[in-house]
């Protein structure tokens, strides 16, 4: 367990997912009776590195900051 | 991917915060059900109603008089469907769906919404029971599973958005008197079922090898709200990626069982219309799943099969549902954090657990639910009870009351046309054999709770 910064949580990384409509695609079944946009999500996403569905606020020693993220390429 | 935005020329990852006013679904149903309510209120306050445009199908008896109905009143449901698509694509296309998905998926739910609330208004419908509910779940169900839909006609099913729009709609007619009244008792009655559910759930979890995180997060899903707890849980306790989809299919399969077993269960038992209400409240898993078995044992007893109205139902379940178990998911997510922080087995990710997260992970709409009551309480409050029945009723709740059976039918058929059980994912004997013994621990308690022990209390709600 460790408590980084908010530059370094898993929402910064690059190998984070938390878009609703990924999560609502990965996790068949949720719009039946749920959705990927409810507020009790918060904003947790799937961790692709280690394959856990996470709090954003968390962090790890393989953090990818976001600026290898498609977006940043482009800039 | 992460949500990212660009800033002065740097990617930044973002933190909700206030954008969570116009990025979740909870609050786009405050502002579309509040919205409703406020115009309402504003005409009734002007001396009008918007009555015409809350159109419904009129009983009827032969076919002759469905077809006068419509031929009248066509231009109303124009007017009502404009109306409501007009509404949702804003709300949707804030929340990132796509106009053009969302239109022609929302003109067949409304066409197919139409056909069955009009089934239910034929006199023969009780007889047959052709309940709105369970005949759109069925009809959804057929449609998706045995015919086919094409993926693109998702977009307009949004089983959670519809019946968190009904829900704040719902607060409008329930008077708030009657929510400081009864929702102690919900809180304690479903907070009783709630530990007793994720207890036996958890411990029969552990015992069959599951690991503590998924049974952790079946354990909610039994006992807090369903889906939306099961992947609030797994989030907090930061579970794998492959245990919410295992506690997302046993949730399905037993909630969409329950939505036909606990009516017919409940009639067998002749409960009156709030027990009735107040158990499936406590023994429904999702929020939507509960309302379609709450309204049809509520159609049930307005059939007079059962002592009540189908308010009683209604309103029993809400505030067991609604008041006594999601609100607290917040509360269940910070504890089983510390405890997986903590107690349980280190991953290679993690956080510290903050109290902040009970406000993270709160069901926003029930704001609006709860503001919605009080805005009509204390609209009305100046008139007697003759009063309020001659002139409130019909112009003011009962239009709020149809729009959120509207909203409801959507929802009802959206479970049915979202669910096809051929893609859920496989959970496994030992998830779906812990979840089972939670949910029949949780139909025998809140059955005791509801009918033997608070029994009087729930039979005269609202009464």
């Amino acid at each position: 367990m460790s408590d980084e910064g908010p530059q370094r949580q898993c929402r910064a990384c690059n190998h984070f997912r938390n878009d609703a409509k990924y999560l609502e695609t990965v996790f068949k079944g949720l719009t039946s009776l749920s959705s990927g946009y409810g507020s009790v999500r918060s904003d947790d996403g799937v961790c692709l590195r280690h394959d856990r569905y996470l709090s954003a606020r968390s962090s790890c020693a393989d953090f990818l900051p976001v600026t290898s993220h498609p977006i940043a390429q482009k800039l | 991917m992460a949500n990212v935005e660009i800033h002065g020329g740097r990617v930044e990852a973002l933190p909700l915060r206030w954008r969570e006013l116009w990025l979740k679904e909870d609050w786009w149903a405050i502002w579309l059900g509040l919205g409703i309510v406020l115009i309402a209120y504003i005409f009734f306050a002007n001396g009008s109603s918007i009555r015409w445009l809350a159109v419904t199908p009129a009983k009827w008896s032969n076919f002759a008089e469905l077809q006068s109905h419509f031929a009248t009143n066509y231009v109303r449901y124009i007017a009502q469907f404009v109306a409501w698509l007009a509404v949702f694509t804003i709300a949707l296309t804030a929340l990132g769906h796509k106009a053009r998905e969302f239109i022609p998926s929302f003109i067949v739910l409304y066409l197919l919404s139409v056909v069955i609330f009009a089934l239910g208004q034929w006199d023969k419908a009780n007889t047959h029971n052709l309940e709105p509910p369970l005949v759109a779940l069925a009809f959804g169900l057929l449609l998706s599973n045995v015919v086919g839909l094409p993926r693109w006609l998702d977009a307009g099913f949004r089983v959670e958005f519809y019946i968190k729009t009904g829900i704040v709609l719902l607060g409008a007619t329930l008077p708030f008197t009657l929510i400081i009244w009864a929702g102690p008792v919900a809180i304690l009655q479903a907070s009783i079922v709630s530990i007793v559910t994720f207890l036996v759930i958890y411990w029969v979890g552990v015992k069959l090898g599951l690991d503590r995180r998924l049974a952790a997060t079946l354990g909610a899903g039994g006992a807090v709200c369903g889906v939306s707890a099961a992947i609030a849980i797994s989030g907090a306790v930061g579970g794998k990626k492959e245990d919410a989809p295992i506690a997302i299919t046993v949730v399905i399969i037993w909630a969409i069982a329950m939505i036909f077993v606990l009516p017919f269960a409940a009639l067998y038992l002749h409960l009156p219309a709030g027990v009735g209400g107040a158990w499936i409240g406590t023994s429904e898993f999702a929020d939507a799943a509960g309302f379609a078995a709450a309204q049809t044992y509520g159609n049930i007893a307005s059939s007079g099969a059962v002592a009540g109205s189908s308010d009683q139902a209604v309103f029993a379940y809400t505030l067991i549902k609604v008041v006594g178990r999601d609100v607290w998911i917040g509360i269940w997510a910070f504890v089983l954090a510390i405890i997986a922080t903590t107690q349980w087995e280190r991953t290679e990710t993690g956080r510290k657990p903050e109290a902040a997260e009970i406000w993270w992970r709160f069901p926003k709409f029930v704001f609006g639910f709860l503001v919605a009551s009080l805005i009509i309480t204390l609209a009305t409050t100046g008139y007697s009870l003759a009063e309020f029945n001659k002139s409130v009723v019909p112009t003011l709740v009962a239009p709020i009351k149809d729009l959120r059976t509207w909203a409801f039918i959507f929802c009802f058929l959206s479970i049915g046309l979202t669910t096809r059980f051929r893609e859920l994912a496989g959970a496994g004997r030992k998830p779906f054999l812990a979840f089972s013994a939670g949910a029949v621990v949780n139909v025998i308690i809140g059955f005791i709770l509801s009918a033997i022990v608070f029994a009087a209390h729930w039979e005269t709600i609202a009464r």
